[in-house]
């Protein structure tokens, strides 16, 4: 068998373990984002405390480390993740920390006027953060969302510190045995390039959708 | 009058640290009235309105919506505010919906109305403020000023109030588009919405308001039919008060 007969069914093997963990990391870490972000502005002193630990703390920790704590840190304490299970947490916790930031700015952007006119119609506070408020802050959030996305996807491939079979870790194995750099992380390269321009355009195509009519600059 | 009280406003008093805006406000509104508060700018009035459903929380004294103490803690108020439209000067809109929506929001989410009922009353509402069915379905981006706030009265009425509160619903507004919006007021006062309105606007004082309030320097310094308060006031600074804003704005109506 030649290389590239042995080299690319596995790198694609790899590249469908990237793209399981990225099916649930993205989402997941969307929606802790947002409730970080969210509590840490509305939520009361404790939820909001908590809210801000997490965030400093995932922030503060390199994702490798948090990789390595969560897999075999947790395992000194009878809690034994799987490397898949440990590499999705540790992308949503570390994605979900930088996009709360995102969002808890978005939700200080919103102007005043909204909450009041919320809290006149008779809406309490979660009704007007959740039908007022985040579909606004959300759409402002999108952009540094769409970033953390994006970072995500190429730093899955730290994964392999904690053993997942995801497509960078093959790629390394593959030059370990063939020496053959340029073919192995080059071919690597522009899969990951084909990830993320796929993911910016489909960012962009969710952004122009939720556009709201009438907001946008239309001069030059 | 025999009609009954619909709010009551008793000895309101509200400071921002040594600023003393509310100074002991007490006043009541019958079910149909209208009624007009004017001042200068820092008199009190819009601190007065947002006391009055609570978006400011005065420091003392109760208000009372019908039989109900809204100052009393125990009262849910979010329950009482669906009961007290209140119309902003800035418009307000929920800038992420449409106008059917901004309408129908109160009364699907707040409310719980079967859509279709909601549906129903939000159209109802935008078309007794003239707002017709091509605008139903733009952004308040693409509104203009005095078809925003016509939207927002839409907003308030939808949730069939007890009264509205109107804050300075005008001042915002280019000069030509606030007469749309004076209209809508006057048609919604003449057919017996009650109303409690923070404006400048003389005429439509004269015109549709069963009293004048001045307000000054946190008090209500004279109230009386708006004839006698704008024409023959007993205190110096209201006829100062109205001889500026005479000046400045005529006698639009």
């Amino acid at each position: 068998m030649t290389f590239w007969e042995e080299f690319l069914p596995a790198l694609m093997s790899g590249v469908a373990t990237t793209l399981k963990m990225l099916a649930i990391a993205m989402p997941a870490s969307v929606a802790l984002g947002i409730l970080l972000g969210t509590l840490r502005v509305y939520g009361d002193r404790i939820s909001s405390t908590v809210a801000t630990a997490i965030v400093v703390t995932f922030r503060g920790f390199p994702l490798m480390v948090t990789l390595l704590i969560l897999f075999f840190g947790l395992a000194d304490f009878k809690i034994y993740l799987t490397p898949y299970w440990a590499a999705v947490l540790g992308f949503i916790l570390c994605s979900g920390s930088y996009q709360s930031e995102y969002v808890r700015g978005a939700i200080r952007s919103i102007d005043i006027g909204q909450s009041l006119a919320a809290r006149a119609i008779g809406m309490t506070k979660l009704q007007e953060v959740l039908y007022i408020i985040l579909p606004q802050a959300i759409r402002r959030a999108l952009p540094g969302i769409s970033n953390e996305l994006i970072y995500m996807i190429k730093y899955s491939s730290l994964a392999f510190v904690v053993g997942v079979q995801e497509m960078f870790a093959i790629s390394k194995s593959f030059n370990y045995r063939y020496f053959r750099p340029i073919e192995t992380f080059m071919t690597l390269a522009i899969i990951y390039l084909i990830m993320t321009t796929v993911a910016t355009v489909g960012f962009k195509w969710l952004e122009n959708k939720l556009r709201i009519p009438g907001l946008e600059i239309s001069g030059r | 009058m025999g009609k009954e009280v619909v709010l009551r406003a008793e000895d309101i008093h509200k400071s921002y640290g040594r600023l003393r805006v509310l100074r002991g406000v007490t006043f009541d509104i019958r079910r149909g009235e209208t009624k007009v508060i004017a001042g200068p700018s820092g008199a009190g009035k819009s601190t007065l309105l947002r006391c009055l459903n609570l978006l400011t929380m005065p420091d003392k004294g109760k208000v009372w919506l019908e039989d109900v103490e809204l100052t009393n803690p125990s009262v849910d108020i979010n329950k009482m505010r669906q009961r007290i439209g209140f119309v902003f000067q800035e418009f307000n809109l929920f800038h992420h919906l449409t106008a059917l929506d901004n309408v129908m929001i109160g009364l699907t989410k707040v409310k719980k109305l079967p859509k279709e009922e909601a549906l129903r009353r939000a159209k109802e509402a935008l078309l007794t403020v003239h707002i017709t069915e091509d605008l139903w379905h733009k952004y308040p981006a693409q509104l203009s000023g005095g078809q925003k706030q016509r939207v927002a009265i839409a907003r308030a009425l939808a949730m069939n109030p007890l009264i509205i509160l109107y804050d300075e619903p005008t001042s915002a507004l280019d000069p030509q588009l606030v007469g749309e919006v004076l209209q809508v007021m006057k048609e919604l006062a003449r057919k017996g919405v009650t109303g409690l309105v923070v404006t400048h606007e003389i005429g439509f004082a004269l015109e549709v308001a069963d009293e004048i309030m001045f307000m000054y320097d946190g008090i209500i310094l004279e109230k009386g039919p708006p004839n006698e308060v704008v024409f023959s006031p007993k205190h110096e600074a209201t006829k100062k008060f109205f001889e500026k804003i005479g000046r400045l704005y005529g006698e639009r109506r």
